[in-house]
C-alpha cells in the first residue's frame, strides 16, 4: 500500500493530469498540417520540453494491496494473487467461482 | 450512359449538400477529402482525473494518533541503531563516497 514504486507511479498520475491539457493542446498543433512549419517545429519543441513524467504512457496500474505491475485487473485494481484471496474469501461482491 | 451518370452527379450532389447542412445545424468538422486533421485528437475526451485517482486513500494517515505513534516508533529504532554504532554515517563518508575520495 506504501511501497516506493506505488508512490513513484502516483507522483506520475499527479503530473499526467496536471499537464494533461498543456499536452493535448501542443500535440494538436503539431500534427495540423494547415497550419506553417516553424509554428508546429515551435510546439514540437514545447511537447518535448515537458516533464517526461507527465506523459500517461508512463503511468502504470499497480495492485492497490501488493503493488504488482502484472495481472491487475482494472476492475477490481488488484493483481490476481489477492483477487483470489478475496473473492475465496467473500468480500468481492458478486464475484463467485464459475461453473457452467 | 450519360444520363445514368447525371443522375449519380445529382446524387452526389445532394448527399453532399445533406451532410453540409447537417454539419451546419450540429457543429460537425466535416473532412470530405480525408485529410490528416487535428480534430482527430481534439475530440477526445479528458482522462486525467480518473487516472489520478487509481489509489484510494489510506485511512490511517489521517488519524493523529497513528501517525504520531508511527513516528515515534521510527524515531525509537533510530535511536537503537544509533546507540549501537549502527546508524546513518555522516555526509561523505559512506561506501562510494569513500571509494571516490581515495
Amino acid at each position: 500500500m506504501s511501497d516506493k514504486r506505488n508512490i513513484q507511479d502516483q507522483k506520475r498520475r499527479l503530473l499526467a493530469e496536471k499537464f494533461e491539457l498543456r499536452r493535448k493542446l501542443y500535440k494538436a498543433f503539431t500534427k495540423d498540417t494547415d497550419l506553417p512549419n516553424d509554428v508546429r517545429e515551435k510546439h514540437r519543441c514545447k511537447l518535448a520540453a515537458l516533464p517526461r513524467n507527465s506523459s500517461f504512457t508512463r503511468v502504470m496500474n499497480r495492485c492497490v494491496f501488493t503493488g504488482r505491475a502484472h495481472a491487475v485487473y482494472k476492475m477490481f485494481r488488484v493483481s490476481r494473487i489477492v483477487f483470489r484471496d478475496l473473492a475465496s474469501r467473500g468480500l468481492l461482491q458478486g464475484v463467485k467461482k464459475a461453473s457452467w | 450512359m450519360s444520363s445514368s451518370s447525371l443522375r449519380s452527379l445529382l446524387a452526389q450532389a445532394a448527399v453532399r449538400g445533406v451532410a453540409e447542412a447537417r454539419a451546419h445545424v450540429f457543429g460537425h468538422v466535416l473532412n470530405p477529402t480525408g485529410q490528416r486533421s487535428a480534430h482527430k485528437i481534439l475530440r477526445k475526451k479528458f482522462i486525467g482525473e480518473k487516472v489520478a485517482s487509481w489509489y484510494p486513500d489510506d485511512i490511517q494517515k489521517e488519524d493523529p494518533m497513528v501517525v504520531q505513534r508511527k513516528e515515534q516508533e521510527r524515531l525509537s529504532k533510530l535511536e537503537m541503531l544509533k546507540r549501537r554504532g549502527k546508524g546513518p554515517p555522516k555526509k561523505g563518508q559512506g561506501k562510494k563516497a569513500q571509494k571516490r575520495n581515495k
